[in-house]
């Protein structure tokens, strides 16, 4: 915690690279790029939530000016099986959820799309939509898919997770088919540890689907080349994944799949290889250029938001606060998605960092009628910390302990053995929750006014790992350029800018950081899983170092100076204790680069594997007051403290926290995907769901905490996911602070606050 | 989100305007901000938008013991209107500057929002306690409607097809009145769950209409208790809002404007 200052860069706080052409409109999104002779789609979208397509009727929207061709399914040169969006990217012969598309309309104009969309007629045969995801698993009930295309497997799951996905259930309980997965975590004898517990809690938990509501709704261009290379302008957080989403789609080698990722206009996990597919397969029917942008409510409709889920929970304690055992059932609902689910990593995160003598928790996945699923910010772990954080102040209060104390005496240290069964790396759970234990708020929360409470919560996200590469490449100019095929996402490229300026002795100002396609580009997974920072950031530093060796091999020659003796500071190769002989980066790369120099041009690459993971922790205090007469909830203050490792640039770490924050406000008190009884979408606009604005959220106290990884670059971590997770638990333990309610369903709106205090008891 | 073909026409005069709206099929465009919406999603698909935004319409005056509002003005306008700044007439200003955004107090208008007639906006319920009157002019000349007259329901009016509204004008209180807008906001919309408007008069008589909890915005009798009126009143539940929830909460929010209205016209 201690400010560090053997650095000049790191730990500086300086503006994001990409914020001057974002704030003054420079910045050109997928939907801006001009393309020669471009087709724009439209989708027609199923208004019913389970269904049999029995025809589509085209003639009348063939008929409009300007419409080029009317695809449904059976058009697109699908070459793979499986019920994932990948490969279905239109519905075949049955939807599974009101808004999947069925058929998409491509037209010389925008305006020709949409008024060829209105007039496309499909005839359906209702089925019975499955909508209740604890029903829809009982034996016997109906089944939300009935046409099984069983093989479904792509590459989505392993990009957010960075952990084992836990055991599959050995002991086979009654379910019906709609349970496309099962996890046990068992370890120890739960029963006799609750047994010997002294206090017990339990509850049930429910949080609903959560829309990801990125500024820039989904969007891609697709265009073939003449040399029959298809090249997908869009906006995604993997370059990569999304090229072998579309070879696995349409069975074409990669090399043949060029993937331009352009400027990210806000993604937090529902950007994977989602409309893609469709504007490629109409590209690849049509053999001309096909650009799909959704509209928000097509958005809003007929994409990936965060599941639903039930969370049954229990935890007991010894006398003292030592926790004993946890025991559960988390229950997500992936509605279309057979391909992956959360119900292992909720079923993980669920025992959070603390240790427990024993523990017995299961996870379903089960399909429904309901959108499909996919990931967002911190996937299966709000909902997770939600149940936990909520009962071990439940716990505390039982046992007459302070919350606080009662989650320190059990927050796990580097070596403790977690539900995973591995042991957790260095972290600052501790850390985190000692911070906020000393803050003013938490100090006096006892003397505060009538129906004002202070909640607190913790949460963590342990952080993933993929192997990454980068390129640095000194300019003739001296600046340099570094070369990844990171999106960037959340200011990565920031960040790498600061790593590499560090290590290789320029200022950030003097570095320019590309993010290449997947034709030129190192290799670099996705952006998600709080890994960005952590493996490539390394490969950047590594690349760094590497095109720094050479600059000092070619400046030893220069100077006659042995390189170990020799420093760069500022971008001016020098002697170390002798100043004044010294020779400038711009000069050593103008002697390599020119015909006839003598030097290999200055450029290094860089590599990371990294296989520990770097979890990040952050602890919350929310201050509010409850209105009882309206059931209103106000935030008065906030207070976060996270571990970030290292703060590569404070102001970026801290813009991470505060949309965080945010972000968790809106799962606590805001944001609702609600479907009626027949899976219809019933918010699906702005004017019905909300997310926190910003009249809405109230200041922050943003409190960095620097427990450095080891393997991180400077010490850095992952911290992107992390400061969501906790927030809506800290809010409602702020409620119970306040008015004495435990609220143990999302969003906490005004009704629900109102009617659980009118009901005199818990909800 | 393009709209079906329409065609357009902006009026420059009073008689271009009510030419142009013999068209039965024609809709009339002033802010666009209730309008333009729903024409994107081709809930409305008018054959043609008479856009009168360049008539003389707007503005706020005093004349005559009246207040007269221009439909055209915006609620920006109104929230920076002089005329406003007492205590009499304050319940105005403080309902346009809790309707939308910034960006939309700056289009959207008076005229507009009480001919779109949406249950849960806010004004309708000022208007009514504050005993507007509506100057609706055709081209077979003008009428005036009394507010409590003019909503009939969700989206309907007492307004003909063929009419512009031109002015609202409302009666100034006495001396030593005070009003006040108080609402329970839906967190999305912004629109009233639950809103009042409160007038005091020095005389001890008072005016309360609610809005957002039923058909359309209504008066509360005079000569029964809030809590009995809507006790009585029919009143809108929906999956976000029960009943229920909306009755209890619209009698906290005329609770409360009677409270401010109160306060407003003691601190005269």
């Amino acid at each position: 915690m201690q400010a560090v200052t053997e650095y000049s860069v790191i730990g500086v706080a300086r503006p994001r690279v990409d914020a001057p052409d974002k704030v003054t409109g420079a910045t050109r999104y997928a939907a801006d790029g001009y393309v020669h002779g471009l087709l724009h789609a439209r989708p027609v979208l199923s208004t019913e939530a389970h269904a049999r397509i029995l025809s589509v009727e085209r003639e009348a929207a063939l008929a409009v000016s300007g419409v080029v061709a009317v695809l449904i399914a059976g058009d697109l040169p699908i070459a793979a099986a499986g019920n994932d969006r990948t490969v279905e990217p239109l519905a075949r012969e049955e939807v599974v959820f009101a808004g999947q598309p069925v058929a998409i309309v491509v037209a010389e104009s925008e305006a020709a799309a949409e008024d060829g969309a209105e007039l496309v007629l499909v005839e359906y045969e209702r089925l019975e939509p499955v909508v209740d995801v604890e029903r829809a698993m009982r034996p016997g009930e109906a089944l939300a898919r009935l046409v099984d295309d069983a093989e479904s497997g792509g590459d989505l799951e392993s990009i957010h997770a960075g952990v084992d996905r836990g055991e599959d259930a050995e002991d086979e309980e009654e379910l019906s088919g709609n349970v496309l997965d099962t996890v046990h975590r068992n370890s120890g004898d739960a029963v006799a540890a609750f047994e010997a517990s002294d206090a017990i809690v339990s509850g049930t938990f429910r949080t609903p689907w959560i829309y990801q509501a990125y500024i820039e709704p989904q969007v891609a261009t697709a265009w073939l080349e003449p040399n029959e290379t298809l090249v997908v302008s869009t906006s995604t957080q993997g370059s990569f994944v999304t090229q072998r989403e579309l070879a696995r789609a349409f069975d074409l080698p990669l090399e043949r799949i060029r993937i331009v990722a352009e400027p990210l206009g806000g993604a937090f996990g529902g950007k994977f290889a989602l409309v893609e597919p469709l504007a490629a397969g109409a590209a690849l029917v049509l053999r001309r250029p096909v650009r799909l942008v959704l509209t928000r409510g097509e958005d809003f409709q007929a994409t990936n938001p965060a599941s639903a889920q039930v969370s049954e929970l229990r935890i007991g304690a010894h006398k003292d606060g030592t926790l004993t055992a946890i025991s559960g059932r988390m229950i997500v609902d992936r509605g279309s998605n057979a391909g992956w689910g959360v119900e292992g990593i909720s079923s993980l995160l669920v025992a959070g960092p603390y240790r427990w003598e024993a523990h017995d928790i299961r996870g379903y996945g089960v399909q429904t009628n309901r959108f499909t699923f996919g990931a967002y910010r911190g996937p299966g772990a709000p909902a997770a910390a939600f149940a936990l954080e909520t009962l071990l102040d439940e716990l505390a209060a039982e046992l007459g302990l302070d919350p606080v104390e009662l989650r320190l005496r059990n927050a796990v240290v580097e070596g403790d053995v977690g539900v995973s069964g591995n042991p957790f790396p260095t972290m600052g759970a501790v850390e985190v929750l000692q911070r906020v234990q000393e803050h003013a708020l938490w100090q006096t929360r006892d003397s505060l006014p009538d129906d004002e409470g202070v909640g607190v919560a913790l949460g963590y996200w342990p952080g993933g790992n993929e192997p990454a590469a980068a390129v640095c490449r000194i300019n003739q100019d001296g600046t340099m350029t570094i070369i990844t095929s990171a999106v960037d996402m959340s200011g990565v490229n920031t960040g790498f800018a600061a790593i590499a300026a560090e290590a290789f002795g320029l200022s950030p100002e003097q570095v320019r950081v590309v993010s290449a396609d997947t034709a030129t580009g190192p290799y670099s997974g996705a952006s998600g899983g709080s890994k960005v920072t952590y493996t490539v950031g390394k490969a950047v530093l590594r690349a760094a170092e590497a095109a720094r060796e050479k600059l000092l091999a070619a400046a030893s020659e220069e100077l006659e100076i042995a390189p170990d003796d020799l420093e760069v500071v500022d971008g001016v190769v020098r002697a170390v204790g002798a100043h004044d002989r010294s020779i400038s980066v711009e000069e050593i790369s103008r002697l390599a680069l020119r015909f006839g120099g003598r030097y290999e041009p200055i450029e290094g690459h860089g590599g990371s594997a990294q296989t520990v993971g770097a979890p990040s922790a952050a602890a919350h205090l929310v201050h509010v007051r409850v209105d009882r007469e309206t059931g209103e909830v106000e935030l008065l203050g906030y207070v976060m403290a996270q571990d970030v490792g290292r703060a590569l640039n404070p102001a970026l770490v801290e813009g991470q926290m505060r949309g965080g924050v945010a972000q968790g406000i809106g799962w606590a008190l805001l944001e609702e995907l609600a479907h009626d009884e027949d899976g219809q979408l019933l918010t699906g606009s702005f004017m019905d769901y909300a997310i926190p604005l910003a009249e809405r959220v109230p200041d922050i106290d943003t409190l960095i905490v620097e427990v450095p990884a080891p393997d991180g670059p400077y010490g850095a971590k992952g911290i992107g996911e992390a400061p969501v997770i906790a927030g809506p638990p800290a809010i409602a333990n702020a409620i119970a602070a306040a008015v004495g309610l435990r609220l143990r369903e999302l969003p906490m709106t005004p009704p629900r606050v109102w009617a659980a205090l009118n009901d005199g008891s818990d909800t | 989100m393009i709209p079906a073909q329409v065609a357009y026409v902006r009026a420059s005069t009073l008689e271009e305007a009510f030419d142009a709206l013999s068209d039965p099929d024609a809709k009339v465009l002033a802010g666009g901000h209730s309008l333009l919406p729903v024409m994107k999603l081709r809930i409305a698909r008018p054959s043609l938008l008479v856009d009168i935004g360049r008539l003389e319409l707007g503005g706020v005056r005093l004349d005559d013991g009246k207040l007269r509002l221009g439909a055209l003005a915006t609620w920006d306008d109104l929230v920076r209107a002089d005329e406003l700044e007492t205590p009499a007439l304050a319940a105005i200003a403080e309902c346009a500057g809790v309707i939308g955004d910034l960006q939309v107090r700056n289009r959207g208008t008076l005229g507009g929002s009480l001919a779109h007639a949406d249950p849960a906006s806010d004004m309708p319920a000022v208007v009514l306690a504050l005993g507007a009157a509506l100057e609706l002019r055709s081209s077979e000349g003008e009428r005036t409607v009394a507010a409590a007259d003019f909503f009939r329901g969700p989206f309907t009016t007492a307004l003909h097809a063929d009419e512009l509204i031109a002015e609202i004008v409302l009666p100034l209180p006495p001396h030593g009145s005070g009003s006040a807008y108080v609402k329970v906001e839906h967190p999305a919309s912004g629109f009233a769950l639950a809103g009042a408007a409160a007038l005091m008069q020095p005389d001890g008589s008072r005016t309360i209409a609610v809005t957002g909890i039923g058909a359309q915005p209504f008066l509360l009798s005079n000569n029964t208790e809030p809590g009995a009126a809507l006790a009585e009143a029919e009143i809108y539940g929906d999956r976000f809002a029960s009943e229920e929830y909306r009755r209890h909460v619209a009698g906290v929010v005329v609770r409360r404007a009677l409270e401010r209205a109160a306060e407003r016209a003691k601190g005269v």
